[in-house]
């Protein structure tokens, strides 16, 4: 479970989100929409504190990961992210990319890390391709490579930021396809996203960001059927 | 044209000796500036307060004055200074490896600030600390797109360790200039000097792209 009380971030002088407050149950699969530069993103960022809130509070279970006192990489060992740009490591194979992290930051054994690499790569179809570079990888095997990389870490919690949204057309089924078998085992989500049809199929909530604030938040079958806001009817129609 | 290279044929063995010499304190110097040059890039990214400063102090000092005035002062000022007599060879040392750090420091700073800020994004998501961050995700990345000026600043270190010359270490350049005054002929022993000096770069050169192909393998 993860809570947010208020937060608010501000760069500068500018305001990027403004007095967020929702909690994400365990095993909620949460789609944040809203045009761009509305704070999607900086919302997302701050759940894993990649952003710092300027103000406000969050929650992971129990703990109150904005303390100041926090550990930050011991918080993100439980939130995986992945990005819209892959962020893969370039001088690693695919194997290394996902083994990687599991044994320097939990410290578990070198062959227990590439057991893990090898099982979360086959299951998102690319078992043909732990040997080769992420340069030599469409971009729907890079995001694949990279849900696998976030997933080797065992979070409770994955975060995407717009996965799909550097992807060629034809690339983006791959990629939400396996990003619907995570949602189905279980797996908290929260998915900043543009692909509609998603939010709506997978998704148990909807949260509508415009200009840094939460304005709705609902069902989706309530939000894309009835919205109660006319910003978000008014966004709906744009982008349906 | 009054060449004679039949003069210095008994004169070849001292000269090729100035090799060993020669290639004993650039190489020494090139790991002094290598490792100091890493530490001072780590430096000059970092958060870490007073740091950065001082490395770019460092960094200002030694390249802001002349490397055979830093040499003169390492190797005539210090014994002035604290009675204890400097060798030629850690003067060179001291004075090529601390002048490379500065150097070397901001060629690899640019190249941890040219590495994608998502690699660090990457890392820190996973919760990766910064010091294997740094190891194995940013450095290696940061090294290989500086290669070609890694290679021209060891290069560069190469062909101006003849400033030694000045000190008295007897290294390639010195002995060439031994042997011109012992036969009065200065053309021949310094062609040959240059002969080999060029031939040296010329195999870093090869090895440089060497290494560059071999890192070049993820691309």
């Amino acid at each position: 479970m993860i809570k947010t009380e208020n937060i608010t971030k501000k760069f500068g002088k500018q305001t990027v989100l403004k007095n967020i407050s929702t909690t994400i149950q365990h095993g909620e699969v949460v789609a944040v929409i809203g045009p761009s530069g509305s704070g999607k993103s900086t919302f997302l960022r701050c759940l894993n504190l990649l952003e710092l809130p300027t103000e406000g509070k969050i929650w992971l279970n129990k703990q109150e990961i904005t303390d100041p006192k926090q550990n930050k990489l011991a918080v993100r060992k439980h939130i995986g992210m992945v990005f819209q740009h892959f962020h893969l490591f370039p001088h690693m194979t695919v194997l290394d990319n996902v083994a990687y992290a599991p044994q320097k930051v939990k410290g578990i054994s070198k062959q227990e890390a590439y057991q893990i690499a090898t099982n979360l790569l086959a299951k998102v179809g690319l078992t043909d391709k732990e040997e080769a570079y992420p340069n030599r990888l469409s971009g729907g095997q890079k995001q694949r490579v990279a849900i696998a990389r976030a997933l080797a870490m065992e979070p409770e919690i994955m975060l995407f930021d717009e996965p799909t949204s550097a992807l060629d057309p034809e690339m983006v089924k791959e990629v939400l396809d396996v990003m619907k078998d995570l949602a189905n085992t279980g797996m908290t989500m929260v998915v900043v996203t543009h692909e509609m049809n998603f939010a709506k199929e997978v998704a148990d909530r909807i949260l509508f960001l415009d200009q840094g604030k939460l304005i709705e938040e609902a069902d989706p079958s309530t939000f894309f059927q009835a919205p109660a806001t006319e910003r978000a009817k008014d966004f709906l129609d744009k982008v349906l | 044209m009054n060449l004679d290279f039949s003069q210095i044929v008994p004169y070849i063995p001292f000269i090729l000796e100035g090799i060993g010499a020669t290639l004993k304190f650039v190489s020494v110097s090139i790991v002094i500036g290598f490792i100091l040059g890493t530490l001072l890039a780590l430096c000059k990214v970092t958060k870490v307060p007073v740091l950065k400063p001082f490395a770019d102090a460092y960094t200002s000092i030694f390249r802001g004055t002349p490397l055979i005035l830093q040499l003169m002062i390492i190797y005539y000022a210090v014994p002035q200074l604290t009675g204890y007599d400097i060798s030629a060879f850690i003067s060179a040392v001291l004075a090529f490896g601390l002048n490379s750090a500065a150097y070397i420091s901001e060629i690899i700073r640019g190249g941890i600030q040219a590495v994608e800020k998502g690699q660090t994004e990457a890392a820190e998501a996973l919760g990766i600390p910064y010091r294997p961050m740094m190891a194995h995700i940013i450095l290696p990345q940061a090294f290989k797109n500086i290669l070609p000026a890694m290679m021209n600043e060891f290069i560069t270190l190469t062909k101006e360790s003849a400033l030694v010359s000045t000190i008295g270490y007897l290294d390639l350049m010195r002995r060439a200039q031994v042997v011109g005054s012992d036969l009065y002929r200065n053309f021949e022993p310094l062609l040959f000097a240059g002969l080999i000096y060029w031939v040296m770069v010329f195999i870093l050169t090869q090895f440089g792209r060497l290494l560059e192909r071999r890192l070049r393998q993820s691309d």
